[in-house]
């Protein structure tokens, strides 16, 4: 793997996306299925909380993306749509929020990823560290070695892998479901009726509330790959479509599968998805999928990871290309890829990981960083429905081949419901669990300075900024 | 010549400053509290923690079962469903463990599995070599039996 390119981007954009691949890239962003046992514990009533879900994040992003990236089909995605609304500074930092967030998160998938495939090996491997932490460097340095070779490796490995670590599992799941049903198995789930499907909120499920809005995130993933897409004006707002759809249909169904044949104490004991799943298709009398899916299960993970690092790393690539940061960052080799922030994101990434698996029983500590991941995507999602509103008013006659319905009063229903939405899910996302109520103070301030530190750094690099980064810039804009 | 280098030079280390700075910054808030945090040492508790502190908190235990979670090296806990007086409802999980490091792989499992980019559900609270699952997270129930001393032990 030698870089050869240097700095720029010589080689320019392969125009190598379509629909299919663009829908796919969100639906390996957003579709988990670690998602559905947690949300089977609540029933009928997961149906209203996946409705609140789509009303208020969903249902808005889609529509503020399709609109955003037909309109300014540049690279960059968030930084692009933000910097058209607030200059340089708010595009960079919606951008950085999303990337940095990801450095907390990394330690999380990937070792979802690790246990996953223990499961498939022997289950007691994931009590070693060393062998979590194997896999996971494993995993992420794998995963970052697909992004180097460029957009047509990671839209085929993108493309296979979420139809196989995803799709797939999430059909089967569904087809259980229907088949227990239809064999008269026992169910346990009460008889469904319209108030069994509204979702009990109070002061003791805000917390929830917040994770809720938040399921869908990752709905803007495709924005970051405008470059490569040969025909953004017509396929982003139908992959936009496709994307939801598939995610809807395949998260609600799957999870009611699981809610009918798994009893919800059995859910609550259950802290991993493969302890869920197990129990699923050991009642089904199928243990012998149980592994397979593990191994499929593994892979949805692995694709999930590489659609977040590789969109936003593309899209840091984009501002130091425009010379928003010193040119060492702008170093693209041959296929394209960004070959500077992926590795540096790839070193920040293991030295998180090795603190997370090596220090254990960090679990409080855990709780605040994922506390600050929440925070720096609300600020991303703030930003962006801030942008599609702001827009409107400011550059109306910009042409958008896509645009949300309803004119004025549509952007604001539209871009208000996602603004209300991700601010609740901020203020919410401050509220200190239980188990920190004696210290709650501390537990706000330590992930307000948290996020504070993880944002900031787009501001110091505008404020160091240097003619020379740009004529670097510049230079690579030059035909060959 | 001589002032171009120079100039070079000054450009190249406020490069790597800043580069230096941004792997820093992001380290951080990680590095900060992940090592500042008290780490939970593993010691065996006698009876069942969750138990001795609802009693104290005048909390009504609804049912009670006895489970083993299917997770490696999990040796046993209970499963209780509790009621406050405001009508409140919560389960409470706990499990023991054979050792710190199957302590702390039901730790990071737990954590490895949030609910999309938020968090996982229900909360976990480490008190030696047990865990304790509780859902919902922010219960008023769970702050009522916090108060109580007796869960004090253990928890950071």
């Amino acid at each position: 793997m030698t870089d050869t390119a240097g700095t720029g981007g010589e080689t320019g954009s392969k125009k190598v996306l379509g629909l299919f691949a663009l829908a796919m890239i969100n639906v390996a962003a957003v579709l988990s299925i670690r998602n559905f046992p947690s949300m089977a514990i609540y029933g009928w009533s997961c149906i209203g909380w996946y409705i609140i879900g789509a009303v208020l994040f969903l249902i808005p992003i889609s529509l503020a993306g399709a609109e955003l990236a037909t309109g300014w089909p540049e690279g960059g995605g968030v930084y692009a749509w933000v910097k058209q609304a607030f200059g340089e500074k708010g595009g960079f930092t919606a951008l950085f929020c999303e990337w940095s967030n990801n450095l907390v998160w990394f330690p999380t998938v990937l070792s979802f990823i690790a246990s996953t495939l223990a499961f498939a090996l022997t289950p007691a491997l994931a009590t070693s560290p060393y062998y979590m932490f194997g896999v996971m460097m494993i995993a992420f340095w794998g995963t970052t070695a697909i992004a180097y070779f460029g957009e047509e490796a990671s839209t085929k490995f993108g493309n296979t892998g979420v139809i196989l670590g995803s799709i797939i599992p999430a059909i089967l799941i569904i087809v259980l479901g229907v088949w227990w049903i239809g064999s008269g198995q026992a169910l346990v789930l009460p008889p469904l009726s319209l108030g069994a499907m509204v979702p009990t909120i109070n002061v003791d499920t805000l917390p929830f509330f917040a994770t809720i809005i938040l399921l869908f995130a990752g709905m803007e993933m495709a924005g970051f790959h405008a470059l490569e897409t040969r025909n953004p004006q017509r396929d982003f707002p139908r992959a936009m479509a496709l994307s939801a759809a598939i995610i809807v249909i395949c998260t609600v169904l799957a999870t009611l599968a699981i809610a009918m044949v798994i009893p919800a104490g059995q859910l609550n004991l259950a802290s991993g998805v493969m302890q869920a799943i197990q129990y699923f298709f050991n009642a089904a009398h199928m243990p012998g999928l149980v592994a397979p899916m593990a191994v499929l299960i593994t892979l949805g993970g692995v694709v999930s990871l590489a659609a977040w690092l590789i969109g936003p790393a593309k899209g840091l690539g984009i501002v130091a290309e425009e010379g928003n940061m010193p040119p060492m960052f702008d170093r693209t080799n041959k296929y394209g890829a960004p070959v500077a922030v992926l590795v540096m994101q790839a070193l920040i990434g293991s030295l998180i990981s090795l603190l997370y698996v090596f220090l254990p029983s960090v679990n409080q500590a855990y709780w605040i960083l994922s506390a600050m991941t929440v925070e720096l995507l609300c600020i991303v999602y703030i930003l962006v429905f801030a942008s599609v509103i702001k827009l409107r008013y400011s550059q109306p006659d910009k042409p958008r081949s896509f645009t949300i319905p309803g004119g004025m009063a549509g952007v604001w229903i539209v871009g208000g419901l996602g603004l209300f939405g991700t601010i609740l899910a901020f203020v919410v996302g401050l509220m200190p669990p239980s188990f920190f109520a004696s210290d709650g103070l501390a537990y706000v301030l330590s992930v307000l300075l948290g996020t504070f530190l993880l944002a900031v750094p787009p501001l110091v690099f505008l404020k160091f900024k240097k003619p020379g980064w740009q004529r670097s810039a510049s230079a690579k804009e030059v035909p060959p | 010549m001589h002032e171009r280098r120079y100039i070079l030079a000054r450009t190249l280390r406020e490069e790597h400053g800043l580069a230096l700075f941004l792997i820093l910054m992001s380290q951080i808030p990680c590095a900060l509290i992940i090592v500042l945090s008290v780490e939970v040492p593993y010691s065996t508790v006698s009876g069942v923690p969750v138990k001795n502190a609802i009693r104290a908190a005048g909390v009504t235990v609804t049912s009670t079962k006895n489970v083993t979670w299917n997770l490696p090296r999990a040796t046993g806990g209970r499963t209780c469903v509790l009621s406050d007086a405001a009508g409140n409802n919560i389960t409470i999980s706990t499990q023991s463990f054979d050792s710190d490091d199957s302590r702390d792989a039901a730790i990071q499992m737990y954590n490895a599995n949030p609910i999309g980019r938020g968090r996982p559900a229900g909360s976990l609270i480490v008190p030696g070599s047990q865990l304790v699952y509780i859902t919902p997270a922010g219960s008023e129930i769970i702050k009522e039996i916090g108060a109580e001393p007796v869960s004090r032990p253990g928890l950071k």
